[in-house]
């Protein structure tokens, strides 16, 4: 570390997770207000994109966007412009409007007026808002903390921030002339931690189903909806992708989760690449998607 | 984006470091009041009275710890209150701060100390007693090098219910001080 040079950590709880905010500069009042800043703009995205919180944005549009177009902030207007390119390349791996399933397997509230069979190719995204094909449940899950990170990492330059980083939970973004160091959680039995990537001006997300399983009519199921089916997929693997942003990583991470080594070329169109880790008897495999 | 994978290459096998803690301290209890009431120009402890907290464990659960709770002021005017608590989950304690209003409204909430523990049941016990004040028992790693982890997110209901209860202890104890 130069000298002179003030390094800040804090912590708060949004998304449903830690969000940790590592930030350096010159002055200690520049550091402390970025931080300030950075957190008030995952707060921001925190109650605009919550699934669980009838009054949210997220929850309005599910309302109204089946019975005509929705206004919509710039922030869902950016996550949804991703959500639908992800999707496209993805050939509909990536689908954020799996909220009806995931809410009957007990994943989100219920959503009754939204139809199970809905997919990504019923949103249509407008200069002025939003309108649905046929009533759906957004489900911003799988990518809105990357985008929380890195609309942090933006409000942290914007105030003359010049080395951090930001990590929601797992998806984190490193941004500055330095490499770090990240390792990547392994849950279970033969668990712990593993150095995964160096990296610098990038974004890891990581993405583990296990953990999160629930029992449900007599059989498990992970908040991981395979979209062609509709079936929840139950993987044991661990998939971390790198990518330029965060929201891009995050939502990387369902495809590769889904399709495997058939997630390249989805990969490759957004510059990322991903590493699987999956359990082979008392250790781990590793292969790297692309 | 310039990276270098470091798991090695295709189909090796590899063993994660299975037993370290993790261990970070992000604001002291002096740090964190004064980012949730920069204009503060008191901070004056209270005491929370031992009925109290059996009526709220009845309702909402037992604390873990004894929370400690501030009556914060600039001059004569309230500002609200802020209060320290701890929450123990499957691997990890996390000490925070709740800040909060006059009217208890919550006006922020800030993580002070994160510790995670992976390996054995006795590590995990002997890596919660140096949290408690109890006699330790082996050694603990801690990792101070490993900064930046990505990986499966950690719950944060139990964090939701402490929360709820100091919201209880508001109701019952300060809102009316």
């Amino acid at each position: 570390m130069a000298e002179g040079v003030i390094r800040r950590r804090r912590a708060q709880l949004w998304l449903g997770t830690i969000v940790e905010i590592a930030a350096e500069a010159q002055q200690a009042a520049v550091v402390d207000t970025a931080i300030a800043a950075a957190f008030a703009a995952v707060a921001r995205i925190h109650r605009a994109l919550s699934n669980h919180d009838p009054a949210s944005e997220l929850s309005r549009v599910n309302r109204r966007a089946a019975a005509r177009e929705t206004m919509i902030s710039r922030d869902l207007r950016a996550v949804l412009a991703c959500a639908l390119a992800v999707a496209e390349r993805s050939g509909g791996a990536f689908d954020p409007t799996q909220g009806a399933r995931l809410a009957a397997l007990g994943f989100l509230p219920p959503q009754p007026m939204a139809d199970r069979a809905a997919c990504w190719r019923d949103i249509r995204l407008s200069a002025r808002g939003v309108t649905f094909a046929r009533p759906l449940a957004l489900d911003l899950c799988g990518i809105a903390k990357g985008y929380a990170v890195d609309r942090a990492v933006l409000a942290l330059r914007a105030h003359a921030v010049m080395t951090g980083v930001v990590n929601a939970g797992g998806d984190l973004r490193v941004f500055g002339e330095r490499d770090e160091t990240v390792y990547v959680r392994i849950d279970g039995a033969q668990g712990g931690v593993q150095p995964l990537v160096r990296i610098r001006e990038g974004a890891v997300a990581t993405s583990a189903y296990a953990s999160q399983r629930r029992y449900v009519d007599g059989r498990w199921a992970s908040p991981l909806i395979e979209p062609r089916n509709g079936l929840p997929v139950m993987s044991t693997r661990t998939v971390s992708v790198i990518a330029p942003t965060c929201m891009l990583a995050d939502a990387l991470t369902k495809v590769v989760a889904l399709r495997g080594r058939a997630a390249a070329p989805a990969l490759a169109a957004f510059g990322a690449s991903a590493a699987v880790l999956s359990p082979a008897g008392e250790r781990w495999r590793f292969t790297q998607a692309a | 984006m310039r990276h270098t994978w470091l798991i090695p290459a295709t189909a090796a096998l590899v063993a994660p470091v299975a037993e370290f803690a993790y261990a970070i301290e992000y604001l002291s209890v002096d740090a964190a009041q004064r980012a949730a009431f920069p204009d503060a120009t008191s901070f004056e402890p209270v005491l929370v009275a031992a009925d109290v907290k059996a009526a709220i464990a009845q309702e909402a659960g037992r604390f873990q710890v004894e929370p400690r709770v501030w009556r914060v002021r600039a001059g004569e005017r309230a500002l609200g209150w802020f209060i320290v608590d701890e929450v123990v989950g499957k691997v990890e304690l996390i000490t925070y701060g709740l800040a909060l209003d006059p009217d208890g409204t919550v006006r922020s909430l800030d993580v002070l100390a994160y510790r995670e523990s992976h390996g054995d049941a006795i590590r995990l016990a002997a890596w919660r007693a140096q949290f408690t004040g109890k006699k330790p028992g082996d050694p603990v790693r801690i990792d101070s090098d490993i900064r930046n982890i990505s990986g499966a997110t950690l719950s944060c209901r139990h964090v939701t219910e402490a929360v709820h209860r100091l919201l209880l202890l508001y109701a019952k104890a300060l809102a009316h001080g």
